[in-house]
């Protein structure tokens, strides 16, 4: 029974993942189980997505059945949240740009892989990263940009973070297609990544943790 | 005695067609795809006027042209902004609209058609457009889904056109539309009016343009402008059928509009830039049911009419090699953003030329020694066939720094003489 879920979900049989959830419930199966074994299946996708098995779609997909089966256990988990224990990360599209595709796909992913998402949504002018980060003290802020526009963006955001003397407290990662070593060294990041399978892999090495 | 500007075009037109063809050229030329706002910083005039300026843009991207010494002019990526600001435009957001002077234009994803009206948008593609998309994408067109219009073919015949078609014509909410979209034809007018004058002086000069306005694949105009990439993904799980229903209708459309626009404008090259297939953004099987097919026969179809199809292979499509095996050789101009160069050579070099790929940030943040470097290993790569043409990923980047783009030109002559 365990597996069957993870492996519907995993397979994007949609349909049967919902019926699996609701016949466990009626079965009275624990709603923290339930929850559990649903996001087994998005940590299986984001591996398959590392190693070239699952591709965006998937990851889409699969966080659609994720909320769909959150909705419906909502009602049964009573409030009891699921701790969040690998850390903060404070993320967001820098100032002039308002692409949110990449970074959603990142939220959502880091969500899952239990991290504490603080997104501060499109075009997010340094003064709100640096008030998130007095405020939230993360270890990881994450810059997302796709214009070009937003290398000047994101190294004026970490030049500000360092004015605001809080560089030393964070680790900064600069997302996006076209970000490469080159825009990291640029902006003054420390890393740097053009998909999501990348920003986990920092993050877990910045938080101590396994990707 | 230096060649004239007719003797320039030929020759330019030439080499552009050899490398195409798998013929090795004289030199490595620089053929920037497109250009949108770099001309315009490059004068010290801000991303607003860009938009707005028409006059002043293309003399821009004229004089950007002979400046770095481009071997083709781009074509213009920009559009008339005050086309934008006629019919209210929400689908874009650009300076002087909702943004600042200093950005460029963005474009709004969104669900412009919800996943339950495919049906209803399949049945009647036209009336849905106007009585749904018109309104959804512009607030001066709200009225065509204020007033209920009746399907056109009921007005075809005299009663009915003056009966019913007059009072709704008169209808404020209709009229207030109508006159949107003629104040925004005015303003398109005097855009293209603005790009032809340049377009003429450039060729007199020995300039011919690169490309011709974009032909988008028939899969990206489901997912980026009707259903989004998060509503397009979720049907292909969910409305395969219907999905695939509105990529056909959108194949028709493109290659009719394709064969158009080799016509009007007399450019056989077709820019089709392509988004969602790249790799990473669907699996093999994914590829293969909902993007490929209508792309090829797109593609197939272009070149059946005597044009030169110049994909823009936006993204990663280093997977997707084998697929462009399949296309005809020496008929494609490929301009690639991020693919594996090597791996391009081994599976394409001897049925595709290969065009652009020097990385935006080294355009917009490096120096010119790394533009200079990473040229010359794009000719010592494509040395032996020479069929090779230099740009950056996606034209010439807004941002990047005018002595990169000029590094660009010089690598070309130094390294790029066969």
């Amino acid at each position: 029974m365990s597996q069957e879920l993870t492996d519907a979900i995993v397979e994007m049989r949609e349909d049967e993942a919902m019926a699996l959830v609701k016949s466990m419930l009626d079965g009275g199966a624990d709603p923290t189980t339930v929850l559990e074994q649903a996001k087994d299946a998005m940590t299986e996708l984001g591996r398959r997505f590392e190693c070239e098995e699952a591709f965006i779609p998937e990851l889409i997909m699969g966080g659609e059945i994720m909320k769909n089966i959150a909705e419906e256990l909502k009602p049964h988990l009573k409030g009891a949240g699921v701790a969040k224990k690998r850390g903060t990360v404070v993320i967001g599209t820098v100032h002039g740009d308002i692409h949110d595709i990449g970074k959603d796909i990142v939220v959502m992913m880091l969500d899952i892989n239990g991290y504490e998402v603080l997104d501060l949504g499109v075009d997010v002018p340094a003064e709100q990263f640096i008030a998130a980060i007095r405020k939230n003290r993360p270890r990881v802020v994450g810059l997302s940009g796709l214009l070009t526009l937003a290398f000047d963006s994101m190294k004026s955001t970490v030049e500000a973070i360092a004015t605001a003397g809080l560089r030393d407290q964070v680790k900064i990662m600069v997302g996006g297609a076209p970000a490469d070593k080159q825009v990291q060294d640029y902006t003054g990041a420390d890393g740097w990544g053009n998909d999501v399978g990348q920003a986990l892999k920092l993050c877990a090495e910045w938080t101590g943790g396994e990707a | 005695m230096s060649p004239t500007g007719e003797e320039l075009y030929r020759q330019r037109e030439q080499r552009f067609n050899d490398i195409v063809a798998l013929r090795k050229p004289d030199r490595v030329p620089v053929v920037p795809l497109a250009c949108g706002y770099f001309a315009d910083l490059w004068k010290g005039h801000s991303y607003k006027e860009a938009g707005y300026n028409h006059p002043q843009h293309y003399a821009a991207i004229r004089d950007a042209t002979i400046e770095f010494g481009w071997d083709l002019s781009p074509m213009n990526s920009l559009f008339a902004a005050d086309g934008y600001e006629a019919l209210g435009i929400t689908q874009l957001r650009w300076p002087g609209g909702e943004l600042p002077d200093d950005t460029g234009f963005q474009f709004v994803e969104d669900e412009y058609m919800l996943a339950d009206e495919y049906d209803e948008f399949l049945a009647d593609p036209n009336g849905f457009t106007v009585r749904k998309i018109f309104p959804r994408i512009a607030t001066n067109l709200e009225g065509f889904a204020q007033v209920p219009i009746p399907p056109l073919y009921f007005m075809a015949n005299t009663y009915y056109l003056l009966n019913v078609g007059g009072p709704l014509l008169g209808a404020p909410p209709i009229r207030k539309a109508l006159e949107s979209l003629l104040a925004m034809s005015d303003a398109v007018g005097a855009y293209f009016a603005a790009d032809a004058a340049t377009g003429a002086e450039l060729a007199a000069l020995g300039y011919p343009r690169a490309v011709a306005a974009p032909i988008i694949p028939p899969f990206d105009m489901v997912s980026d402008m009707l259903r989004s990439l998060r509503g397009s993904t979720m049907d292909m799980y969910r409305h395969p059928e219907q999905l695939l229903g509105a990529i056909d209708l959108m194949e028709k459309a493109q290659i009719g509009l394709a064969l158009m626009l080799i016509q009007l404008t007399g450019n056989p090259r077709v820019f089709i830039p392509m988004h969602r297939g790249a790799g990473g953004f669907m699996s093999e099987e994914q590829f293969e049911k909902f993007y490929w097919p209508s792309f090829k026969r797109l593609v197939l179809a272009i070149i059946e009419a005597g044009g030169v199809p110049c994909p823009l292979l936006e993204g990663d499509y280093t997977p997707r090699l084998k697929y462009l095996a399949e296309l005809p050789a020496g008929k494609v101009a490929g301009h690639f953003d991020k693919v594996d160069r090597l791996k391009f050579k081994e599976v394409l070099g001897d049925k595709m030329c290969f065009w652009g790929n020097v990385p935006l940030s080294l355009m917009c943040t490096g120096k010119p020694q790394q533009v200079k470097d990473d040229v010359k290993e794009l000719i010592e790569l494509f040395s032996d066939t020479g069929t090779l043409m230099l740009d950056s990923v996606t034209g010439i980047p807004d941002e990047a720094r005018p002595e990169n783009v000029m590094a660009l030109r010089e690598a070309a002559d130094e390294y790029g003489v066969f």
